[in-house]
């Protein structure tokens, strides 16, 4: 447990978000750039370019106080599946450097480098090696790190200049890491803990004795301990993986789209963390392995801070693939791009014991949800990915923009919660149990048996008198209000949408029936019925 | 042993020990594996008994989605699950936020293809506590008497929803029909919609309840 960590070279590309963006769209280039993330409280800012860093942008800012900071600001939503697409070109070019790379994120990556430094000429050498591999995709400006470990390393590539590798001599780790801040720690609220109890340095934090660690701050304290003292944070020697461990699914017909096989990796990842569950483990690190038409075997290792959950393994596979399916078509390979995945197979690398997941006091809940979870997972089987939805609110004026449908085993991502405040110019009254994306095509008629228009200044040219529709056939409209004229984005060309609601009575041979109808282009539609 | 060691000439303790016993035994009977409606229908239905069949109908704009909704907020509100199948992907979420229904524990399949209808039903009823299912046009006997038996099986409330022209053939053991009725606070150019009272007369076996959803 307490020897040091193995020697790790970490490859640190500052603010990949903001590269990636750049490279997308290069009219980016030049201007401040901030790349947001839904986090606990609204948008935060989880990337940001230097320029706009220096005018005192950081990360865990919230976008509008980013905006406020820097008001010539280019703010972008994150797109991780890009990321780790863009990523992967990198990890092709560190690779020819030396196999058995770990990818953490996308962003960073480590190796051991107990191989490849005595091949190269030491530490120094292999360091040049790897910053001439990253310059030829136009990476120069990535940070190269050689430590004791990959928390140490990831800080030695913060701190590498530009052009060379920071290499920490051996055993100089736990040295290099006292003068860092306690910030570095990849634990939640521990770091402005310790800074206010007195340990705003990781050297203080690191001579703590540990087991007075352990029982103050538990197994996440006693793991950050671990990495401030430069130890490594899974044990040196991990349990031995048991080869029946190994997941495999073939893919017939062969997937040649991403969400084909990350749906199929979905079930992948389930079925691994069950077979590991049953034998108390849990696994960091796992290798995914990909074969496809034309017989090439694609493999890269994917690594997690703490411990890889079905989810998070899942996501990790979804951008492996999409990496590999569309690497190959933008690099104008025509085999690459007709040639779908045949096997997708997930191996546990690094196993340890699971300490962290306890199920709920009752236990009801639990069970519940994972037979709703089986049930739903099969109808996904049946039906498609893309069938099986829960539904996430969200802002909005009509009813149709105010409910965001999540197919299952997506996140919900409702950190929001439920209580979303109304927006100005929504739609009164009760919520709609009836509402059409695709609005039902009605006509809006007045007394004189003349289409119901709404001039530009939100004015309508008579009273509606009937409502024609397929749903319905010829209803007479007994009470109606509006209309209501919106103007949605007006201040985008492109987006820009103008339309008028009307909330109408229809008196229907069973019953009166109350919707909503659009006015939009000329064309009226149903947007919602109160059932 | 408790009861044997009493001494027998005392009577009243013993009689107030059998009481003790009679009340905490673990018995469930079938009036007790209940799910209890929240919202304006409990009057009329109180609760809904595991592994029966509620038919909840009535025709486009009556109010049944909602009445078929507050079902779900029985399972939701108990910590368990609930699921629609909705054939054309209709069903607002907000409504069903607005009906007590907790919507990280409420599912809905959507699209899928009419002659997969009962394969899709038999799937959530493994699943779910309270299964709302759509009833498509030329549904069935034998499927859904299949349904029937699987939800008691299962002891999952199954809720076919039905309208006029896509009855559900087979038993029910409640029919709850929504009449609709009128919209107060709209008016002719004027007034703001209001959440309305429904006519709902609800059929178990041979009661009859008839009355208004009080919103």
């Amino acid at each position: 447990m307490s020897s040091p960590a193995d020697r790790t070279l970490c490859v640190w590309c500052p603010d990949w978000p903001v590269t990636v963006a750049r490279r997308g769209d290069p009219a980016l280039a030049g201007q401040p750039v901030a790349v947001v993330e839904r986090g606990v409280h609204g948008l935060v800012v989880r990337a940001a370019s230097s320029d706009a860093r220096h005018e005192g942008i950081r990360r865990g800012l919230r976008r509008r106080e980013a905006e406020a900071c820097c008001p010539g600001l280019v703010v972008l939503d994150a797109d991780p599946a890009a990321e780790a697409r863009a990523f992967e070109a990198v990890a092709r070019a560190v690779e020819a450097v030396t196999p058995g790379l770990v990818l953490e994120r996308p962003g960073v990556l480590t190796f051991p480098t107990r191989g490849p430094a005595r091949f190269f000429g030491g530490d120094e050498g292999l360091g040049r090696r790897v910053h001439a591999a990253l310059a030829e995709v136009d990476l120069a400006e990535a940070g190269v790190g050689i430590a004791d470990g990959s928390f140490a390393a990831r800080l030695a590539a913060r701190r590498a200049a530009p052009g060379g590798a920071h290499v920490v001599p051996p055993g100089a780790t736990p040295d290099f890491l006292a003068e860092w801040p306690v910030d570095v720690l990849d634990a939640d609220d521990l770091p402005e803990l310790l800074a206010r109890l007195g340990l705003p340095r990781l050297g203080a934090f690191a001579a703590l004795p540990s087991a007075a660690v352990l029982a103050r701050f538990g197994a996440a304290g006693a793991r950050a301990h671990r990495q401030a003292r430069g130890i490594d944070e899974h044990p040196a020697r991990p349990t031995p993986v048991p080869p029946e461990l190994v997941e495999t699914c073939e893919l017939d017909p062969p997937a040649t789209r991403v969400d084909e096989a990350a749906f199929a990796a979905k079930g992948l990842a389930d079925r691994l963390f069950d077979q590991l569950a049953a034998l108390g483990l849990t696994c960091t690190q796992v290798v995914v392995e990909a074969e496809t038409e034309h017989g090439e075997r694609l493999a890269r290792r994917w690594r997690h801070e703490q411990s890889l959950t079905p989810a998070t393994l899942a996501t990790r596979v979804r951008w492996q693939l999409d990496g590999w399916l569309t690497s190959g078509q933008g690099t104008g390979e025509e085999d690459d791009a007709t040639a779908g995945i045949t096997l997708v197979r997930l191996r546990p690398d690094q196993v340890v014991p699971a300490t962290g997941r306890q199920l709920g006091f009752w236990g009801g809940d639990a069970a519940a949800g994972d037979r709703a979870d089986r049930a739903l997972v099969r109808l996904q089987t049946l039906t498609g990915p893309g069938s099986v939805v829960t539904a996430a609110p969200c802002g909005g004026r009509i009813p149709s923009e105010r409910v965001r449908w999540v197919p299952w085993g997506e996140p919900r991502d409702d950190t929001v919660g439920p209580e979303i405040p109304t927006w100005p110019g929504a739609v009164p009254g009760p919520p709609a149990a009836r509402v059409y994306e695709s609005r039902l095509a009605v006509s809006l008629l007045a007394a004189d048996g003349e289409p119901v228009t709404v001039s530009g200044r939100g004015e309508a040219s008579a009273a509606p008198a009937r409502l024609v529709s397929d749903a319905f056939g010829d209803a007479e409209v007994v009470a109606w209000a509006g209309p209501w004229p919106q103007d949605v984005r007006w201040w985008d060309r492109v987006c820009r949408r103008r339309r008028a609601l009307w909330h109408v009575v229809a008196r229907t041979p069973a019953t009166d029936v109350a919707c909503l109808v659009v006015v939009e282009a000329g064309r009226a539609g149903i947007e919602a019925i109160y059932d | 042993m408790a009861l044997a060691t009493l001494p027998s000439r005392d009577p009243e303790a013993r009689a107030r020990l059998v009481e003790v016993h009679d009340r905490t035994r673990p018995l469930v009977l079938a009036r007790a594996r209940t799910l209890t409606v929240p919202g304006p229908l409990r009057p009329l239905l109180p609760e809904l008994v595991r592994g029966s069949v509620v038919v909840v109908e009535g025709a486009p704009g009556a109010g049944a989605t909602s009445a078929a909704l507050s079902l779900c907020a029985a399972a939701t509100a108990a910590g368990e699950w609930a699921a629609v199948l909705d054939f054309e992907g209709t069903l607002g979420g907000e409504a069903g936020a607005a009906a007590g229904v907790a919507l990280e524990r409420f599912a809905v399949a959507r699209r899928v293809p009419p002659d997969r209808w009962a394969t899709a039903v038999a799937v959530l009823l493994d699943g779910m506590s309270v299964v709302v299912a759509e009833v498509p046009r030329h549904a069935r006997a034998g499927d859904a008497h299949r349904l029937v038996a699987r939800a008691r099986e299962r002891q999952t409330v199954l809720v076919p929803l039905a309208g006029p022209r896509t009855p559900w053939p087979a038993t029910a053991t409640t029919r709850v029909h929504v009449e609709g009725g009128p919209w107060p606070g709209l008016d002719a150019g004027c007034g703001l919609l209001t959440a309305r009272t429904p006519r709902v007369r609800v059929v178990a076996g041979t009661r009859e309840q008839v009355g208004v959803l009080a919103g």
